[in-house]
């Protein structure tokens, strides 16, 4: 076909509608927050939970992996455009990860040896790491297939985002009912399982993203 | 905004709108620019395969064309597409990747803005000259010679027959001819 034909058939073909971000953003959100909502609403929060967040390192148990949530999820909005300068978001994530770096290290030199992994049972190891892991399992496919209608400049970036901001939206919702307060315990945990759910997707539905 | 951004954007929002024909205008505006973009990187592949890749980079702007929002600007949009799919070509091909394609695609458009301004002003020439004729006259000219509509389908929207589009468009052209001679004398 030469490229004259090739216009007309183009120009005949009906127009899409335009990439709608805000719904976008809202139907990821919704497929965050609604198993998380729904475990919370079973399992129910931690006891005490409002008191427990008044010590800063418990706050922090919330607060990293909601970072990590609301910049990699921006991240994402931003890389659905062909023009998005693709490696600027990174930078904005060794924040959330050297903060918890920080606080491993913190827990590291301030505990004894036996204190590192005092709580590395397996029943609070496959609570913590496999609810995490099956809380992303939703948003992680929602968010390939509403992010993927975007053109990403970095698409295998893009396949691994989706898989971090879904982790992290899990991992924060989870973060209200864990009482391992430890950091030795969840940032080593936590971390493993978000690292697992956006290796995961990068290596899964990286071609999804592709264009 | 130049004039290249804002005829480029007045295309593609009314596109998005459904208007095919001005979908077209900015497919064929943008063709000879990625050729151009395809010819910068590959000048030792032949000129089929040149196109080839120019058809891909045509078939990436139409499957993404939802992308582009009509509140930014659509060069840079229209160039990452064009980057992407050239390096995407170029990789597959063995070729080394356009890495600074950027700069080449901003030389490249400085000539297709060139033309897009002389297009324009020959464009505003036809509309001069279309102005004298009488209303019904110009649309018939505009709808058969600029549009390429069907006679039947202009035939029909005027209420007359095809034999009668034929007769005025003839009569149209004729008086255009005449005015294109007083005004070159």
């Amino acid at each position: 076909m030469n490229t004259e034909e090739l216009i007309a058939r183009m120009a005949g073909a009906p127009a899409p509608a335009p990439l709608n971000r805000g719904r976008m953003a809202a139907q990821f959100l919704a497929a965050v927050l609604v198993p998380v909502a729904l475990f919370l609403l079973l399992a129910g929060t931690r006891p005490g939970l409002i008191a427990a967040l008044e010590n800063p390192v418990v706050a922090l148990k919330t607060l990293l992996p909601a970072l990590t949530f609301v910049l990699s999820f921006m991240a994402l909005m931003r890389l659905t455009r062909p023009e998005a300068e693709a490696r600027a978001p990174l930078r904005l994530l060794a924040l959330p990860a050297l903060t918890a770096l920080g606080l491993l290290g913190l827990a590291v030199a301030t505990l004894p040896p036996a204190g590192w992994i005092a709580e590395y049972t397996p029943f609070f190891i496959v609570e913590c790491a496999g609810s995490i892991l099956v809380l992303s399992i939703a948003p992680a496919l929602v968010a390939t297939r509403i992010f993927a209608r975007g053109a990403s400049p970095a698409p295998g970036l893009s396949a691994a985002l989706a898989g971090l901001a879904s982790a992290s939206g899990a991992a924060t919702g989870y973060s209200l009912f864990c009482a391992q307060d430890n950091p030795a315990f969840f940032v080593f945990w936590y971390g493993l399982a978000i690292a697992t759910v956006t290796c995961a997707a990068a290596l899964f539905t990286h071609r999804r993203f592709a264009w | 905004m130049s004039d290249t951004e804002s005829l480029w954007a007045g295309w593609m929002q009314a596109a998005n709108g459904g208007d095919g024909q001005a979908y077209a205008r900015f497919l064929h505006a943008v063709t000879p620019i990625l050729r151009g973009i395809v010819r910068a990187r590959g000048a030792t592949l032949s000129e089929a395969a040149r196109e080839d890749i120019v058809q891909e980079v045509l078939l990436a702007i139409h499957a993404k064309r939802h992308t582009w929002s009509e509140d930014r600007p659509i060069r840079p949009w229209l160039f990452a597409i064009a980057r992407h799919k050239v390096i995407d070509a170029f990789r597959r091909l063995g070729h080394e990747a356009a890495q600074t394609l950027g700069d080449e695609a901003e030389m490249v458009v400085d000539a297709g803005h060139e033309a897009a301004l002389a297009a324009r002003e020959a464009a505003e020439e036809v509309e001069a000259m279309l102005g004298q004729l009488d209303p019904e006259a110009a649309e018939i000219v505009r709808a058969l010679k600029l549009r390429e509509e069907s006679p039947s389908g202009v035939a029909e929207k005027l209420s007359i027959s095809e034999g009668t589009l034929r007769v005025r468009l003839h009569r149209a052209m004729k008086k255009l001819e005449g005015l294109g001679r007083r005004e070159l004398r």
